[in-house]
């Protein structure tokens, strides 16, 4: 029982928390082209000042948070309160500065454009 | 020695907190089909709450990347339907990395649990939350009886 008294102490040592917000995983398209790297998230629900883009040593966190007070009395309740999280690794050679976000109709657009560094370059052949 | 129901109770707090830290390390490895609703089976899509707020019934909807010209929303007596299709979004000359929100046309329907006004019903649409007030009809309405 030394184990399970173990798990028991740790619970007291740690301060009572309050009630968490259950975090989902928003669904993402990611598409590419030439010049940047488009991200479309949905978060329906999450207002523009409740989202934070994250930049950080190669990786992209994602997160938005949902309030939803409830009036009345619930019939049907599928959905709640919740934090839409994800994290990404973003490739190398994006331009961390010119990073955009754009929110419209609860779907996240985010825009990582890449540096001049690795964008494709067209090589003309020179006449010998 | 577990003596006593506090003892178990803390146990089953032990295995909860055990069980949170799961689902944190699972979290980042995949989406969450089942929670986030899906797309494919489109039976329960969009998720809708409704509640009853007394005078009237106010209805939620999660629909991110709609405008309002693609959602229609019926009423008939005590029946409600909401459909509409979620138009492709795929940008002109991108190639596709991941594609997880899908599109599709979606319909579901409800029985209210009493009929509505539908002449005064009210319909919002703000970050792709859809907000349907439906005022109950007279007779529904709840009345304050005083007791003689």
């Amino acid at each position: 029982m030394s184990a399970s008294k173990e798990v028991v102490k740790k619970m007291e040592d740690r301060p009572e928390k309050t009630r968490q917000i259950p975090t989902l995983i928003p669904r993402v398209d990611i598409y590419e082209n030439d010049d940047e790297i488009l991200l479309f998230a949905d978060m329906p629900g999450v207002s523009r000042n409740d989202i934070t883009v994250h930049l950080d040593n190669g990786k992209l966190a994602l997160s938005g948070v949902r309030r939803l007070e409830q009036s009345g009395v619930a019939h049907l309740e599928e959905f709640g309160t919740v934090e839409y999280r994800r994290v990404f690794a973003v490739p190398q050679g994006i331009d961390m500065d010119k990073v955009n976000a754009e929110l419209k109709d609860g779907v996240l657009r985010l825009h990582l454009p890449k540096s001049e560094a690795v964008r494709p370059k067209q090589i003309e052949i020179k006449a010998a | 020695m577990l003596t006593g129901w506090n003892d178990i109770y803390r146990m089953f707090e032990a295995m909860d907190v055990l069980r949170n830290r799961m689902n944190h390390l699972l979290a980042g490895l995949g989406p969450d089909w089942e929670e986030a609703g899906s797309w494919s089976g489109l039976d329960g899509w969009p998720r809708v709450n409704i509640y009853d707020t007394g005078d009237a019934i106010e209805i939620l909807a999660e629909l991110p990347g709609l405008s309002k010209d693609d959602i229609n929303v019926r009423i008939q007596g005590n029946y409600l339907e909401i459909n509409g299709n979620r138009k492709p979004e795929t940008p002109e000359g991108y190639s596709a990395h991941r594609v997880e929100r899908g599109s599709a046309s979606f319909s579901r329907s409800f029985t209210l649990p009493v009929e509505v006004d539908a002449d005064r019903a009210e319909a919002t649409l703000k970050d792709g939350l859809l907000t349907l007030t439906l005022p109950k009809s007279e007779a529904a309405k709840p009345k304050q009886i005083a007791i003689q």
